[in-house]
């Protein structure tokens, strides 16, 4: 005997299914069950997941949603009647599912797509009606199940005889013939309670009354009982209440008893409810028989009912093709040719020509020649929009994407191999992806839906599960637990699973104090704490909800919206409910544009560049570049001094010594605390160290020491060593050391001769524990059969298996290498602009402050705010008056100031310039408070100094906040006495009595921290110099002078924090503080992570004891011991001779909570 | 009805019914077919650890109302309606409750 459960949700049910879709597979076949279904709430978010698992597990899926019905007597964009589950049928090649699809994306239709939406997830019934019948043949394909949930179910508490009976009839009135069915399901709740057998047995009778098959099940949200406190949890998280109120309304599971029981426990239930329904064993039987019909009716096939597997791109005629696609991809290609290398002849064409027709077979004989026109015609559509684009990926590996502009790597200049991409033993569908301006991606999206058609187009989505931070949040909130507690405890979690929560106490230095208070329990005996660790281990990893991924578009074909469920995303446009992991099961083609703010900003640059010289002479002057062929400048540059960043020649040396001095803070790639140090140690020459720089920095490489030798071989401290001379050609570039996934795969085609595609197979098995033994069997065989000695083999396969899985694709770096190469090349040339797109943008890692403290080494002035120069977006000007004048300097924004709004923004810039306060308040119409914050930060100054005032910025504020305080709210114009709509300058300013003291440097340090988050008219660390010298600490700008090893005290605010993977496994954790003339980057190991504990990620202004190491000839970093938080000053370490400092005096900091803006750490 | 834990003897049949218990000294025997469903447990209050894999139990438990008679005495005494409770872990029965308006008179 077996039993199919009907009504399952799995982890896919955002705050609700606790296990995820091949456990429930798993547990449902080993029962003996033949099919499963999976019936999530408002979505197919785990159906996909669920046809793999089934069939996997060798069983048949079914699928179904558990969807929200609206009230028809009630409001219909508000008010739910209940739930009820929906069944697609299957064998109707596909006419179940297509409904299925079409039914979810209507309950999702009205929603607005934000959080905190009015408008519930629902269907209304005559929507319901209208799916269940398949419209070309007028059956039935999808089943609606009338459950617990369900309005009817709902009315079977009380003795109210009619109500159930009145709304299952109402049912069968509205919905066709024969999709209806009753869902019996007994929790076995107290009698007469939900879920009771009593509520189940009422279902039963009336089912029976009204001659409707009663089918039974468990309304599954766990696999096995032991789920049943973690849906309590997810209870408490759905509906933002504690366990204790929710046990009280009482809104939780009535029991535990909601798992995949086995069938015998099915069975046994099954009696129960006929044993007390008064019935006998022939209707046992027939609900059983009932259940296991309907679940046949519902199999699923993946191929016929799904798609599984079957790729399908858009119909070629929608981008205007009309022959044979790959006709057409080839004469797209020989077109490129004369573009791509020009004046190509010779043995050169013979190879690439050789190369072309080979990538031309494999994409012919995959049928992708419409995947290859439809990504050209994507990327072609974005160049068109003026737009900057660029792919990454695998893709750069193939010629044919260098020939129609979808790539602008030469594959075979840097040897990429096409088998990484595609191949003919692989018939997915290959990624490439398509960076642009991260400013302009919304509008690429919108133009590919309009491009395509919004029936061929919609944009993935991505599972968002639950991690430490989260999970411990929503698990002391179900414990009902303090708000502020449980958020110092999150705000220590840093970087790890949460199911690793109790090992993590064991471990982690800054979770010792904690560790100790579940330890020895609260001081009340509370045990809270205990059961927090469990629960959030409870949450690890599960679903919370789906949002808009961040690159991912999907294009189909015209049944593109039969094939998915769609709901509105943030952003308006339609997201698929699949994510990542379903688009290849699915047979659907995902295009990863993604939104680059480092393309944004060289944008930025560049039209800055074209502003301030708009000639090819001027920019060439600026920028010092060559004087190229005809002496006026080189040929990327053109008249009107537009620069093409891709055309610019990737030797250019100023930019190499620019990365080499490790000043690299915001390069793209490589301006992290450690990649400066690994520049630094490298020192690129030239373009291919750029892409082995890139390649290198990545777990893999750094977990398995494959950098430092490399780096010896490279500055020759050591002889490169081969394993093999044939392996010679393939190891050269990186001095013997594997590197590149290119080098695997040739590596075992010289040494098995199994040809790059098979070669590309074995290196994905590669890490794979199943499929590894046969590709290690494989390997031995044939290079022992190529004569190969057995220590060479031993060696060999050594390198594949520990460095194949995680090795880069070299692909990838050559196509990150290109922004880096030309980031680089901005800063070197163009400074000013650069920064100011940096700035603008925002693309790097570290909070904008530390850009400011880049611009003061650079000798860069940053402008003041001023009302009549200050644009919405940062500016490069002409500084002119002053010890700065003629210099280029960059003026600060008027975007991002804490409380302007957008709107006023854009007044104050169409009404600019103004003559007086009155004219601003009068055009521009800003709030009072607006005017303030703009007063204490300068922006009237040059104002005030023209209308001959002598009040300072304190009496100005002042008499902004006594404005603010003695009239109403009312904004726009306030006469002050003595104003006249006169050019007499303004009279309001001038007339502002002067009386306070100016404001002190640290008080406009600490307005601009907490307006705008940098500190502009000084450091923000300058007033802390006195109690620095009394520490003897030492300046960044100073540390590469000393000699290594020797011990300095440090101190800075935190700019970063990193703690990338290491060695061993052992935590290293990366933090550089900003001291004003410099950035200091500390590594804390092992012992100095105990010693500084919480300091380690708590705290904002760190005091650093370490020892300086030197990375490189310009390179040093520091091995720290210990840290003090500098806010603390009773802690520091003052040498015994200087008396103590009882108070640091005030502080920029003092009271400002912007810790992430101005930190770049939420902790 | 008053709410006790005590705990109690209970012998069941093969399928898991009880159907005799011992409780103060004396033997009782199951007169009528009993009731048996789960109730919850404010498990976050009374539990100090939930870790995954403490199985069954944390959620609800099961209860048993049964009605019983002395196994020996007259056949006069009214029969005694009382809720059990089965521990998950050890299988052994607590009395939970004893229905006032049931209560033996003699008591």
């Amino acid at each position: 005997m077996s039993f199919t459960h009907l009504h399952v949700s799995t982890a896919f049910s955002a705050h609700y299914g606790v296990s995820w879709p091949e456990e429930l597979a798993q547990a449902a076949a080993s029962d003996g069950a033949t099919a499963l279904a999976c019936t999530d709430r408002d979505g197919l978010y785990g159906t996909i997941k669920h046809l793999k698992a089934c069939m996997a597990a060798g069983i048949d899926p079914i699928v179904g949603v558990d969807l929200a019905v609206f009230d028809d007597d009630g409001d219909h964009r508000t008010q739910v009647a209940g739930r009820v589950v929906v069944l697609a049928r299957g064998h109707n090649n596909g006419a179940g599912y297509r409904a299925l699809c079409r039914l979810v994306s209507d309950a999702h239709a009205r929603t607005s797509g934000k959080a905190g939406g009015t408008v519930p997830v629902a269907v209304t019934r005559a929507e319901l009606a209208s799916r269940t019948l398949d419209p070309a043949t007028l059956k039935p394909v999808l089943t609606v199940l009338i459950g617990p949930d369900s309005d009817v179910g709902k009315a079977m508490g009380g003795r109210r005889y009619l109500r159930p009976r009145t709304l299952f009839k109402q049912w069968l009135d509205a919905m066709p013939a024969g999709t209806v069915v009753a869902e019996i399901v007994s929790q076995l709740s107290a009698p007469g309670f939900p879920l009771s057998t009593a509520h189940a047995v009422r279902m039963l009778r009336l089912a029976e009354e009204h001659h409707v098959p009663a089918i039974l099940s468990n309304a599954v949200r766990y696999c096995a009982a032991d789920g049943a406190p973690t849906a309590d949890v997810l209870d408490s998280a759905r509906t933002l209440k504690s366990l204790p109120e929710l046990a009280g309304e009482p809104l939780l599971q009535p029991t535990g008893q909601g798992w995949l029981k086995t069938a015998e426990q099915m069975l046994g239930l099954g009696k129960e409810i006929i044993t007390a329904a008064g019935y006998g064993a022939a209707d046992l039987k027939q609900l059983m028989a009932q259940t296991e019909a309907l679940a046949d009716l519902c199999r699923m096939d993946p191929t016929s009912d799904m798609g599984w597997k079957q790729p399908v791109v858009p119909e070629a005629s929608v981008i205007g093709i009309t022959r044979d696609p790959h006709m057409e991809l080839i004469q797209r290609c020989h077109a490129g040719i004369g573009r791509r290398f020009p004046g190509i002849g010779g043995h050169d064409e013979k190879t690439m020509m050789a190369r072309l027709e080979h990538e031309l077979g494999i994409i012919r004989n995959l049928g992708f020649s419409s995947y290859f026109l439809t990504v050209a015609e994507v990327s072609r559509m974005i160049q068109d929009m003026g737009v900057r684009a660029a792919a990454r990926g695998s893709g750069a590996s193939s010629l044919v994407n260098y020939l129609i502009e979808v790539s602008h790597v030469n594959p075979l200049q840097h040897d990429l191999i096409f088998e990484r991409f595609l191949s003919n033993d692989r018939a997915t569908l290959p990624d490439i992806d398509i960076d642009v301006e991260s400013a302009e991606r919304h509008n690429v999206y919108r133009q590919i839906f309009e491009r395509f058609g919004s029936e061929r187009v919609t944009l993935m989505s991505m599972q968002n599960g639950y991690r430490a931070r989260g999970a411990v949040r929503d698990a002391g909130m179900a414990l009902g637990m303090d708000d502020d507690e449980v958020g110092e405890i999150a705000k220590q979690l840093w970087r790890f699973s949460a199911r690793k929560f109790r090992e993590a106490l064991q471990e982690k230095p800054e979770l010792k104090e904690f560790a100790g208070r579940v330890e020895h329990k609260d001081a009340d005996g509370n045990q809270q704490l205990d059961l927090l660790v469990d629960l959030t281990e409870r949450l690890d990893r599960l679903p919370r909800h789906i949002s808009m991924h961040p690159c991912g578009v999907i294009l189909g074909d015209a049944t593109l919206l039969d094939r998915t469920p769609v709901q509105p995303s943030g952003l308006g446009l339609p997201m698929s409910q699949f994510d990542k992991h379903d688009m290849d099961p699915m047979g659907m083609l995902k295009l990863d544009v993604l939104g680059v703010r480092m393309q944004s900003a060289m944008a930025f640059a560049v039209r800055e560049v074209i502003r301030l010289h708009p000639s090819k002479a001027e920019v060439v002057a600026a920028g010092r570049h060559p004087a190229g062929p005809d002496g006026r400048g080189p040929d990327y540059i053109a008249a009107d001094g537009r620069i093409d960043l891709n055309a610019v020649p990737l030797d250019d040396e100023p930019t190499y010594e620019l990365i080499r001095s490790t000043h690299t803070l915001g390069c793209f790639q490589i301006e992290s605390p450690g990649q400066r140090e690994l520049i630094g140690k490298l020192a690129p020459r030239e373009f291919n160290d750029l892409i082995i720089d890139i390649s290198l920095f990545r777990p893999g490489p750094m977990k398995s020491d494959m950098v430092r030798p490399f780096l010896e071989h490279r500055h020759g401290f050591a002889p490169e060593v081969y394993p093999h001379p044939d392996l010679k050609p393939v190891l050269q570039e990186t001095h013997g050391v594997t590197v590149f996934h290119e080098q695997i795969l040739k590596t075992f085609n010289v040494m098995t001769g199994c040809g790059l595609a098979r070669a590309d197979e074995f290196r994905r098995a590669l890490g794979n524990e199943a499929l590894e033994t046969a590709v290690e069997e494989f390997f031995r065989r044939e290079a022992r059969a190529r004569n190969y000695a057995p220590d060479v083999v031993d060696k060999v396969w050594g390198t594949l298996k520990a460095f194949g899985s995680f090795g880069f694709c070299k692909a990838h770096g050559a196509a990150f290498a290109v922004p880096t190469y030309q980031s680089a090349w901005l800063k070197a040339h163009h400074p000013e602009a650069f920064l100011a797109g940096l700035w603008e943008h925002d693309p790097g890692m570290y909070p904008k402050r530390l850009l400011v403290a880049e611009a003061r080494r650079l000798g860069i002035p940053i402008l003041p705010l001023d009302i009549n120069r200050s644009q919405a977006e940062y500016r490069v000007e002409r500084v002119e008056e002053g010890k700065d004048q003629g210099k280029l300097g960059i003026r600060l924004s008027l975007n991002g100031i804490y409380g302007l709004s957008a709107t006023e923004l854009k007044r104050i810039v169409a009404g600019q310039p103004y003559d007086s306060l009155a004219d601003l308040r009068a055009r521009s119409r800003l709030s009072k408070p607006s005017i303030r914050r703009l007063a204490q930060l300068g922006a009237f100054d040059s104002l005030h100094r023209e209308a001959g005032g002598h009040a300072n910025r304190a009496d100005l504020v002042q008499h902004l906040q006594q404005l603010q305080a003695g009239k109403g709210a009312r904004k726009g114009v306030e006469v002050l006495e003595g104003q006249l709509s006169l050019p007499l300058g303004d009279v309001e300013l001038r007339n502002i009595k002067p009386g306070l003291p100016a404001p002190t440097l640290v008080e406009n340090v600490r307005a601009e921290l907490d307006l705008m988050a940098v500190d502009v008219s000084s450091h923000l660390m300058d007033s802390h110099r006195p109690l620095l010298d009394k520490l003897g600490v030492t300046t960044a700008d100073s540390l590469l002078s000393l000699r290594n090893g020797t011990e300095v005290l440090v101190a800075g605010v935190r700019v970063a924090t990193q703690t990338p993977p290491m060695r061993g496994g052992r935590r290293v954790v990366f933090i550089s503080i900003d001291d004003g003339t410099g950035c200091v980057d500390s590594v804390f190991f092992h012992e100095a992570q105990e010693s500084a504990g919480p300091l380690l990620f708590g705290t904002r202004l760190l005091l650093i004891r370490g020892t300086t190491r030197r990375t490189g000839p310009r390179g040093i970093s520091l091995s720290a011991s210990m840290a003090w938080d500098l806010a603390r000053t009773a802690t520091l370490p003052f040498p015994e001779s200087t008396p103590h400092a009882d108070s640091d005096g005030p502080h920029p900091l003092d009271g400002i909570s912007r810790a992430l803006a101005i930190t770049g750490f939420s902790g | 009805m008053g709410m006790f834990s005590e705990s109690i003897d209970v012998a069941c049949s093969p399928s898991g019914q009880p159907e005799s218990l011992t409780w103060a000294g004396r033997d009782y025997l199951v007169c009528a077919d009993p009731v048996r469903w789960y109730e919850r447990r404010q498990w976050w209050a009374e539990d100090a650890r939930a870790p995954l894999g403490s199985g069954p139990g944390v959620v609800d438990h099961e209860i048993w109302r049964i009605q019983v008679l002395p196994a020996a005495g007259n056949n006069a005494s009214e029969p005694l309606t009382l809720d059990l409770t089965r521990h998950v872990g050890s299988g052994r029965w607590r009395l939970l409750r004893i229905h006032d308006a049931l209560r033996p008179r003699t008591a």
